[in-house]
């Protein structure tokens, strides 16, 4: 193995570095719009592609053995299950506050 | 016992490629657990928020919002300088390696110095739940768990930032000192990933915490 192999460019840091800074400014900008819902699609949807920037370019998951960009993506499905399934309980029952506490 | 190229390799590994990536599949399965461990902050978050969106969206107004967008673009700046670290020590530039090393642990630390003003407005807002928390009106409660979760969720994260800019210093040391090189460098690749993680963790804080009824 030559000490340069599976370098990347520094080109592609750079890049990726000022895709995320406007990514950021996006989402803090759209912030400030009255979108309703969509705010929190947006917001969330630039948190996905930020971290997708991070995992394939920083944390160079596309260079990795298919074992290990499993695991990887199994922390992420694990938490997408924990939450879709915590959720279920209150997306689908009508909530019955304790009397004593007025949580507005 | 030590190959041809100097590189120190454990008996149950056949060769350092091999062995390097086991290192960074255990790295990952601790990483998954990372995950997960934020994750249970993130799941009761989203319940109450859902349970709750006006309070949430009074209370995240509550925050700075200024601050939170610099912590952010802190922290993508930081986890670029320490992928470029790694990809200087592959290059086998040492001085550099230490440097953006160097520089990844004082961003850490401005961060956290950063987070530091911000624990102080909230405590003289007397937004801190059980400790000083004074909010009226209809939506105090919610307000007051959103609080709970955000001293929960940023503190820890916080206490993450904490241990990877120790790393990030210690390792600086080490590499100028000659600890790594072209082919050695697990260490370095492995610190760098839990930093990636710390701050992918804080790029879904960031809209959760600080972006949530900014509108109007």
């Amino acid at each position: 193995m030559t000490p340069h192999e599976h370098v990347t460019p520094i080109g592609r840091f750079i890049w990726v570095l000022v895709a995320l800074l406007i990514l950021l400014a996006l989402s803090a900008g759209s912030a400030l719009l009255e979108l309703g819902t969509l705010n929190t699609v947006i917001n969330i949807g630039i948190s996905v592609m930020k971290t997708l920037l991070v995992m394939t370019v920083f944390m160079h998951e596309t260079e990795a053995r298919a074992l290990t960009r499993l695991v990887s993506a199994f922390g992420f499905i694990w938490l997408t299950m924990l939450i879709s399934l915590a959720l279920f309980d209150v997306v689908t029952r009508s909530p019955v506050p304790a009397p004593w506490i007025d949580l507005g | 016992m030590n190959t041809a190229s100097g590189v120190h390799l454990e008996e149950q590994f056949s060769d350092p490629t091999q062995q390097r990536e086991a290192a960074t599949l255990g790295m990952w399965v601790f990483l998954a657990t990372e995950i997960l461990f934020f994750g249970v902050l993130f799941a009761a978050y989203t319940f109450c928020r859902v349970l709750y969106p006006d309070g949430f969206a009074v209370a995240s107004r509550r925050t700075d919002m200024v601050l939170g967008t610099a912590e952010t673009a802190v922290l993508l700046i930081s986890s670029s300088l320490v992928a470029l670290a790694v990809r200087s020590i592959k290059l086998d530039q040492r001085r550099w390696t230490a440097a953006l090393l160097f520089g990844t642990g004082l961003l850490g630390a401005s961060f956290l110095v950063m987070h530091g003003f911000e624990y102080h407005d909230e405590y003289t807002e007397h937004l801190v739940p059980g400790l000083d928390f004074n909010q009226t009106g209809p939506h105090a409660r919610a307000m007051e768990l959103f609080f709970c979760l955000y001293y929960f969720i940023t503190g820890f994260h916080s206490l993450h930032v904490l241990v990877g800019v120790t790393l990030m210093f210690v390792l600086t040391v080490r590499v100028a000192r000659g600890a790594f090189g072209p082919k050695r460098f697990t260490t370095l690749e492995l610190t760098a990933l839990y930093w990636h993680l710390v701050d992918i963790v804080w790029i879904f804080v960031y809209p959760i915490v600080y972006l949530v009824g900014r509108a109007g």
